[in-house]
């Protein structure tokens, strides 16, 4: 039975009027009029149309692919890294979904020619708010991408260690491999990118790695290392500066715990160790491959997907790859503590979480709901001093989706046939190369 | 039929050498070696290893998995253990932090060499083969043990400095690295692979204190290009003049000390030396 594809990352405008989600290779717009009980509508749609390997964008010139190929293929594949990754490059993926401050662009990265794009937002546009004003191929495949205060610079983490800073507005560079030099690099895949100002006005940059760095570095002096933050035992997946005070710091991934830092002094404030909490519900998705399990069969291996934080209200919100629940954090900035604030059972495995002024939103794999429960808005309740799924929010978005895909051949699917939604856990290292 | 390694056959030579001499290092490698030791031992003087034993093939791959032991930070680094002459049992506490690093140390030639000459610094050795590093290993324990009092301030470890650099030393920590003899890594596609990298040279930085001092040598021209290029653009290095590197000691032992250097004496080959100082960083804007 073919299904809608479950949609891969979902972001909002501060007020949740606008939603911009990823289902397949396709970005799609939901808006609502300023009216009381709008519904929301499909207002913008960008697919990438490119073929995998970039082989039919106009104006690029061959040898460029020809060379960034090799080196993917050699360089990359060969090596602990690249075989480890579960990511295929056959899939026409868009990833990193950011919103522009002001919400007037959208920066994505797309698989399937390892580029930036850049989307203009207009609501003038009756026909579709998304216009695509820049796509930017780089050597290898941006992993996370991060943009400067002012909009108008945006740094670029790649599968290969490196970070590349691009002008949002200067003209697309062709022989991206001959002219662009990394302005820093780790010597493992980068996983999660942050650009942060500290309170004295200083500019640095924030990357995170598969091994277990967490590293700082000023910007634009890039050449000068601030610091490295310590602690992480397993890879890190996941890194975000809470709004609430600029010295703050959350990192998660392959450990047992949430780490929650003040960046500028290099402090680990607290840990929140979840492993008791995560328990009930790890499943059989969670064993360890064959290869690393032991006689009993019971070795399991888990990771934080992401980590994330309101911008208004002192709440942290993770999940741990493959499993339906979401954990949402109290953070108590007198004592730089974490504790446990509410726990939401969901439906499906959660696949994304993004979060705006006072929502977390959350995107499921949905594949065995029957074309329901795509998209979950979860707001903190005044009353209750709670949080709770915004259900009414949630099935509205979800029979909106579903009126505007099922009909979109390019989102339906076969339920074999939907994109690898879970490739995190196998960012842990196994250290399996003795010599 | 296909045989294994040597080294893993239980019936060769060199099998039987490496387990021998495994047994030894547990037993010897953070022994404090002193005058009662060594009366224990009956005074008798080890044997240097054999470097036939330890052959391993020249290449290792920087990114990958290795299976590494490396602190989570520099505070948790163990140094009693590399330097037990340099530890107080009573404070618990080292009473020197290294110092000089020898980044892809090799069989340990140079660090060797370097010991009696700086007798007030600690040197570590950085060596991603295992075979190479427990043949520094046994070569520390054998002269430690042959020379009671010396060789106290040199050690070796199995590691990645590429990555895992900034989990040993603090800020300028260090007064020398070490680049001798690295591996070219000829094909373009492997140059991110080269132990000197505009980024990997901003890491370097980091550990390296102001005024400290970056030695490169190597018998590959271009490689010895590629080297000079990026440390000279490099905004934190500036290369240090010939005048300074002939009456600098480092250089001479350097260029005479090292395995390879000697090797490539041997075939009367070229060796090209460039020396960078750590400047100071520059106002952050």
């Amino acid at each position: 039975m073919s299904i809608i594809h479950p949609v891969q990352s979902v972001v909002s405008s501060e007020n949740e009027q606008v939603i911009y989600t990823v289902v397949k290779n396709m970005l799609l717009a939901y808006k609502k009029s300023e009216a009381k009980d709008s519904s929301y509508q499909l207002v913008g749609k960008w697919i990438d149309d490119t073929a995998i390997g970039g082989d039919n964008q106009e104006g690029t010139n061959n040898e460029g692919i020809k060379k960034a190929k090799s080196n993917e293929g050699t360089a990359v594949s060969k090596n602990g890294q690249g075989s480890n990754m579960s990511t295929p490059s056959t899939h026409a993926y868009i990833r990193n979904l950011t919103l522009s401050k002001n919400e007037d662009r959208l920066f994505a990265c797309t698989d399937s020619d390892k580029a930036i794009i850049i989307l203009d937002i207009d609501f003038e546009n009756m026909e579709n708010c998304l216009n695509l004003v820049k796509r930017q191929r780089f050597p290898k495949r941006p992993n996370a991408i991060a943009i400067s205060n002012d909009e108008k610079t945006i740094m670029i983490a790649d599968k290969f260690g490196d970070v590349y800073s691009m002008d949002v507005d200067a003209p697309v560079v062709e022989k991206i491999n001959d002219e662009v030099e990394p302005i820093l690099g780790h010597v493992s895949m980068l996983t999660d990118i942050l650009f942060k100002e500290s309170k004295n006005g200083k500019r640095f940059i924030i990357t995170a790695d598969r091994d277990e760095h967490i590293k700082i570095s000023h910007f634009p002096q890039s050449f000068i290392v601030d610091k490295w933050l310590f602690g992480h035992k397993e890879f890190v997946s996941s890194i975000n500066a809470p709004q609430w005070k600029c010295n703050l710091l959350l990192s998660a991934g392959g450990d047992d715990s949430v780490f929650f830092w003040d960046w500028e002094s290099g402090k680990l404030l607290s840990e929140f160790n979840y492993a008791e909490l995560v328990k009930p519900y790890l499943t059989e998705q969670h064993a360890a491959p064959s290869r690393f399990q032991n006689e009993a069969n019971d070795v399991v291996e888990y990771a934080v997907s992401k980590v994330v934080s309101l911008e208004n209200l002192p709440y942290v919100a993770f999940f741990i790859e493959a499993t339906n629940v979401l954990f949402i954090l109290s953070a108590d900035l007198e004592n730089n503590t974490l504790t446990l604030k509410a726990k939401i059972d969901l439906p499906g495995n959660v696949v994304s979480l993004s979060a705006c002024k006072d929502a977390f939103i959350l995107s499921l794999d949905n594949r065995d709901l029957g074309n329901s429960n795509f998209v979950k808005f979860i707001k903190f309740n005044n009353e209750t001093n709670d949080f709770s799924i915004d259900e009414p929010l949630s099935s509205q978005l979800d029979s909106v989706l579903v009126d505007s895909l099922k009909t979109n051949d390019s989102a339906t699917v076969e339920s074999n046939e939907i994109y690898p939604l879970y490739n995190v856990t196998s960012l842990k290292k196994h250290g399996e190369h003795y010599s | 039929m296909k045989t294994g390694p040597l080294s893993q056959d239980p019936g060769s030579k060199r099998y039987a050498y490496r387990v021998n001499k495994e047994e030894n290092r547990k037993e010897l490698k953070h022994v404090k070696i002193d005058e009662s030791t060594v009366t224990s031992t009956k005074g008798k003087k080890m044997d240097l290893p054999k470097k036939k034993f330890y052959r391993q093939r020249a290449h290792s791959n920087p990114f990958s998995d290795h299976q590494l032991e490396y602190p989570s930070c520099p505070g948790d680094m163990n140094w009693g253990k590399l330097y037990p002459y340099y530890y107080n049992d009573e404070t618990k506490e080292m009473t020197k932090k290294v110092t000089i690093a020898d980044i892809g140390c090799g069989f340990g030639g140079l660090l060797v060499d370097l010991s009696p000459e700086f007798p007030e610094n600690l040197m570590l050795g950085m060596e991603i083969r295992v075979q190479v590093t427990n043949y520094v290993e046994d070569r520390i324990i054998a002269l430690r043990n042959n020379h009671i009092g010396k060789y106290q301030n040199v050690n070796v470890i199995r590691g990645n400095a590429m990555k895992f650099l900034p989990n040993f030393f603090e800020k300028a920590q260090l007064e020398k690295m070490f680049f001798c003899f690295p591996d070219p890594h000829f094909k373009q596609r492997k140059h991110k692979a080269r132990i000197i990298t505009d980024t990997l040279l901003s890491e370097y930085a980091y550990v390296l204190k102001e005024g400290g001092v970056v030695y490169t040598i190597t018998d590959v021209e271009d490689l010895h290009n590629w080297m000079v290029k990026h440390l000279t653009e490099h905004p934190l290095f500036e290369r240090l003049n010939e005048e300074w590197e002939t009456t600098d000691k480092c250089v001479s032992i350097m260029r005479n000390a090292t395995e390879e250097g000697k090797k490539v004496a041997r075939k009367q080959g070229a060796k090209y030396v460039a020396c960078f100082k750590r400047l100071p960083d520059p106002t952050i804007i």
